[in-house]
């Protein structure tokens, strides 16, 4: 453990040479648990630094290994290198790298552990060490929890910083001009006459010499890129129609495949008749495959429209098959051996509530599926015993495993490439899909085979956000909330999850609260209890996971009661806020929303104001009532996460986040009828569209010690300030998403 | 703005290239043959058609925005993705509607897909709105040659075979449901009720 | 049957009933244009056919038969691009972008027939355009600046 603390981000901090030499070179050489990939197949006179960098006669590679699923991450990951390696991000190749344990992302280890994000004691950082530590010695390369900022901040940049330094000792010993005296830009070598040497015409020499070590990191007064308007790299491809998806690759000799399987998500095929389908123009076979069967075809509308002429006979679904039954498995969750864990009791919780004026509120948050705009899709070949994948995932580590698994090789037979993805929202966690375009290849051997999902394949098979209810009991005295206790029952995504990726989650799910036993609120008495429902139907992380439903449900039921106390609320909040990063939050959405100020007549206003991954985000929403229902008007978000990257697409991520967050919450859930999903396209599940957009005005803070990403915390609030505003409006409380179940909406 | 008056023509043009439709018979009854109270039957069961979301969906009035409403619907909303077919009444000033609802002779067998016809898909005339309307405004605008379309009851029941729209609305493909009766029995009521002097309950 | 695709002649044998999506994308290589869902509810997969945007996926192939289909890869590229491109690089709407090629051809036909749109325009125009990623206020502020620019030349 005394290691593990040691290389940890405080101690790296105080930033001596020592340290920052074991923290660059931490995979490689004082920690070394795994060895460089890029050293693998390095020709003489080609040079790596370090995992990211890579530097030969022919050019500069940076490897930005989290998987870019519209969140723009491989520009903010090469900006962080170029930051430091002193190159423009368009002098060098960007590569997703290949699945490696060395690209391990600490971040996620923030996530599990029952502390304050800024609980910077002793004892919180010593068990986010060991948590990141396990992580770091499993080599668990993952993108998600919006941990690709704090994750890659710092590794990046003295990556970046590592190999400046080593190609300027490279030039000093070429021209006998001390590394003092030298400068570097754009890709070269500055002597003190002027002259230039490019960092790739140094690559031979370069690689002769050790790493540098010393390197101090530089201030953020001289930093060119971070903090400042990029352009992401991926832009003019996107508005061009240029950028290659995984549904776009073609490789020679491929052929198409879809896939139905049963719609009951899990339950077994019984049996099929494929009579109506195997002389359908184009299709070469149809195969089975775990639950279902595949058709493979000369093309892609081919393939679907063969795979829904068979016939097949389904077994039940191995969870109950209606809706309702699922509910009532939720609220009987309530009782002591379903208790997860009791996250938070501050004061006398019993005592407070033993009075009377009891208010008790119960509210819920719905199965919501993920439906990224490009359907799930990947291309397998497996040929003389290597299997190749190209898709766009998420745990590349889990996905090599995955399919070695399905095929009966070692993981390290499987090589992975992967892919741009039309979104993921979490969906691009799962492996299901590949597992399947595994099993039609095995069928094909030496053939590229691409397996697509039609929409409505994508929709059953979507394993959704988990759904979840709270019951709430809470005090209001004098104008003031003085008492909550708020349980939260939901299924365990991380168990779920894990138990497809293969591992074991012992423990708590911190996921069931997540966004509500950390509310920032020094409520007097205050209790937060999560109580873990039975698995149901199978679930996922979707885009801000546990704090998705946990985040609406607190703050919707902390709301009410400061409604019911006639307290105003902003004013509360700030009453009740417990510390200055988060008080600043609010402060400046108040003063930016105007709050209080005179709306005008039929409009109202809702606040919320919920920390996720470590970033504390408030958003203000103001609303109309129409003719055809209710119109979101305007926005306002105050986000706080230590250092914006760049502010473009941080605005960008954070309009998304709301979008999403609130099209979610008013029209989209996932229901079960015969144990099959009642909605197989987006006409019954829409999310937002244009004309129902409001317009948002985003702010980011940078008052937080630590950084933070930004793809997921702007979800949350959106929900409960929604009802926040919904109730202002009408006078009535929304308390089950989605809201137009209740109310209409413009 | 010349734009959009160029398309309205090309697409006036075209809307009378549709494929052939279910074949509809027309024979009127004798002259004075069917009474009032027949008359008043065959308009009740008239009403129930135009009434019926299939068909009054799509006569909207001058807001030109079509509706969304019937059992798969839930309560009667506008079109979802904020449609709104302009002045034209074919959305040429905003979203044409072809360019969604396409050309197709075949039926339309994709659950949820925008509903497609051998012809133009288009609302009907403002000043035939139905959507909402009662029984008795109904009746008396489809009797109004003004605001018929100069029609009289042959007319409109020859309007009933050409129009490959209004076909539609006894075949709307999975997921939705038909228009009630059958379009013959339709037609066979417009007849009957313009034989008998296009009775409306209203006339006392 | 003959398409005239991007100003090119293609000949392709297909059924009948063949989305044009997919002629574009399986049949003629041209993966720009999306498939989202398959039933005109995402616009993903529009293109221009015969001057008039389309939903390519409800587009039958007979139907396309003699007509003249401009796709995204059409539209302009990225050494030569249209209007629209050029505003929605200027406000780098795109997030995962796979709706963009759709959205961008939406939006090149609503300045054809409305060179100037308010906003009201705008959000009828491409409410039949789903972004999942939610960047809607950056297509709003493109669509303006592609439309001024537009006026301009």
């Amino acid at each position: 453990m005394g290691r593990l603390k040691a290389i940890g981000r405080r101690s790296f901090l105080i930033g001596s040479a020592g340290v920052l030499g074991g923290v660059a070179f931490g995979t490689f050489m004082a920690v070394r648990p795994h060895d460089n990939p890029l050293t693998a197949d390095l020709a003489e006179g080609e040079v790596v630094f370090n995992a990211f960098v890579k530097l030969t006669a022919d050019g500069i590679t940076l490897i930005v290994p989290h998987a870019d699923i519209g969140q723009g991450v491989q520009s903010a990951q090469a900006a962080l290198i170029a930051e430091e390696f002193d190159i423009e991000v368009d002098q060098a190749t960007l590569s997703f790298g290949d699945p490696d344990p060395a690209y391990y992302n600490t971040a996620f280890a923030d996530e599990g552990v029952p502390f304050m994000s800024f609980d910077e004691s002793t004892v919180a950082e010593t068990m986010r060490g060991v948590a990141g530590g396990v992580i770091k010695m499993i080599g668990l390369q993952g993108t998600g929890g919006s941990t690709s900022m704090s994750d890659q901040y710092e590794k990046l940049r003295l990556a970046g910083a590592v190999a400046r330094e080593t190609i300027k000792a490279a030039a000093s010993l070429r021209t006998g001009v001390p590394v003092a005296d030298l400068r570097t830009a754009n890709a070269s070598v500055i002597l003190p006459n002027g002259e230039t040497i490019a960092y790739v015409d140094l690559a031979a020499e370069s690689s002769q010499i050790s790493p540098a070590t010393d390197i101090a990191l530089r201030d953020p007064s001289e930093w060119r890129h971070i903090g400042k308007p990029m352009m992401r790299t991926d832009t003019v491809a996107k508005a061009t129609g240029t950028q290659t998806f995984g549904i776009d690759l073609d490789l020679d000799g491929m052929v198409y495949a879809s896939v139905r399987t049963n719609p009951r998500k899990g339950g077994a095929m019984i049996s099929f008749d494929t009579k109506n389908a195997e002389n359908m123009r184009g299709v070469q076979a149809i195969v089975p495959v775990t639950n279902g069967i595949a058709a493979i075809a000369d093309n892609t509308w081919r393939a679907i429209q063969a795979v829904n002429e068979v016939v097949c006979e389904w077994g039940p679904a191995p969870y109950p098959a209606e809706t309702a039954a699922h509910w009532d498995e939720v609220a009987a969750s309530f009782v002591d051996d379903r208790l997860d864990q009791e996250w938070r009791v501050d004061g006398d919780v019993d005592a407070a509530l033993a009075g009377e004026n009891k208010i008790t509120i119960e509210n819920r948050a719905p199965y919501v599926a993920h439906q990224p705009l490009e359907p799930l899709n990947a291309i397998v070949r497996i040929s003389d015993g290597l299997v190749e994948v190209w898709t766009g995932h998420q745990l590349p580590r889990f996905l090599q495993q995955q399919v070695a698994a399905v095929v009966g090789v070692d993981a390290d037979s499987v090589q992975f490439y992967n892919q741009f993805s039309g979104g993921s929202f979490g969906h691009r966690l799962e492996f299901e899909y590949i597992k399947q375009a595994t099993q039609i290849a095995m069928a094909m051997p030496g053939t590229p085979v691409k397996m697509t999902y039609s929409r409505e394949e994508d929709f059953l098979q979507d394993y959704p956000r988990q759904l979840a209810m709270s019951r709430a009991q809470g005090i209001v005295e004098n104008g003031q909330v003085t008492a909550l206790s708020l349980d939260i029952a939901a299924p365990s995504v991380l168990a779920s999850g894990g138990q497809r990726a293969g591992i074991v989650t012992p423990g708590p799910d911190a996921q069931i609260v997540a966004g509500a036993w950390n509310m920032p609120y020094d409520i007097p008495s205050l209790r937060v209890r999560g109580y873990r429902v039975p698995e149901l139907a199978p679930i996922s992380s979707w885009r801000s996971v546990g704090a998705s439903h946990a985040g609406f449900l607190a703050e919707n039921t902390l709301d009410e009661l400061i409604r019911a106390a006639g307290a105003d609320p902003m004013e509360e909040r700030l009453r009740l806020v417990n510390h200055p990063v988060h008080r600043t939050v609010l402060e400046t959405l108040a003063e930016m929303s105007n709050w209080g100020g005179d709306l005008g007549p039929n409009r109202g206003r809702g606040l919320a104001l919920v920390e996720s991954f470590g970033v504390p985000t408030a958003e203000v929403i103001e609303i109309s009532m129409t003719d055809y229902g209710i119109k979101l008007d305007k926005v306002y978000v105050v986000a706080d996460v230590g250092q914006v990257i760049d502010p473009v697409n941080f605005e960008n991520q954070v309009q998304g986040g709301v979008v999403w967050g609130l099209g979610h919450a008013i029209n989209s859930e996932i229901t079960y009828s015969d144990g099959v999903a009642e909605q197989t396209n987006y006409h019954a599940a829409e999310g937002m569209r244009i004309f129902q957009t409001p317009e948002i005005v985003v702010r980011g803070l940078e008052n937080a010690t630590k950084i933070r990403g930004i793809g997921e915390p702007p979800v949350p609030p959106a929900a409960p300030a929604l009802a926040s505003a919904i109730f202002d409006l009408t006078g009535e409380r929304p308390r089950e998403m989605p809201f137009f179940k209740s109310f209409d909406f413009v | 703005m010349k734009r959009i008056l160029t398309v309205i023509c090309v697409m006036s043009v075209a809307g009378a290239a549709f494929a052939e439709g279910e074949n509809v018979n027309i024979a009127p009854p004798a002259e004075a043959s069917v009474s009032r109270a027949d008359g008043l039957g065959a308009w009740t069961r008239i009403y129930d058609v135009t009434s019926h979301p299939r068909c009054s969906n799509c006569h909207v009035g001058a807001n030109n925005i079509p509706m969304w409403s019937g059992p798969s619907y839930g309560n009667a909303r506008p079109h979802g993705m904020n449609i709104n077919a302009g002045d034209s009444r074919i959305g040429a000033e905003y979203t044409q509607c072809s360019t969604c609802h396409a050309f197709r002779e075949d039926v339309n067998d994709v659950p949820h897909a925008a509903p497609q016809v051998a012809m133009n898909w288009q609302l009907a005339p403002v000043e035939a709105e139905w959507f909402g309307k009662t029984s008795d405004e109904i009746c008396n605008q489809l009797r109004d040659p003004e605001r018929n379309g100069g029609r009289d009851f042959n007319d409109i029941a020859s309007h009933l075979d050409h129009d490959l729209i209004l076909h539609w609305a006894w075949n709307p493909g999975e997921g939705r449901e038909p228009a009630p009766y059958s379009l013959q029995e339709h037609v066979n009521d417009i007849l009957a009720w313009g034989v008998a002097g296009y009775p409306c309950a209203n006339d006392e | 049957m003959q398409l005239l695709v991007n100003g090119e002649e293609r000949t392709v044998d297909v059924e009948d009933d063949m989305p044009l999506l997919w002629v574009l994308r399986d049949e003629l290589g041209l993966k720009g244009t999306k498939y989202g869902c398959g039933i005109a509810q995402c616009g993903a997969c529009t293109v221009h056919m015969d001057g008039v945007a389309v939903r390519s996926c409800q587009v039958a192939a007979a139907t396309a038969d003699g007509a003249e289909v401009v796709t995204i890869e059409g539209l302009g590229s990225p050494d030569a691009l249209h209007a629209v491109q050029d505003a929605w690089i200027a406000h780098q709407v795109a997030q995962c972008g796979y709706c963009q090629s759709g959205q961008i051809m939406q939006a090149a036909s609503l300045l054809e027939t409305n060179p100037e749109p308010t906003d009201d325009d705008i959000d009828i125009v491409m409410g039949g355009n789903l972004c999942r990623c939610g960047t809607y206020p950056r297509i709003r502020a493109a669509v303006k600046t592609a439309a001024a620019k537009l006026q301009e030349a």
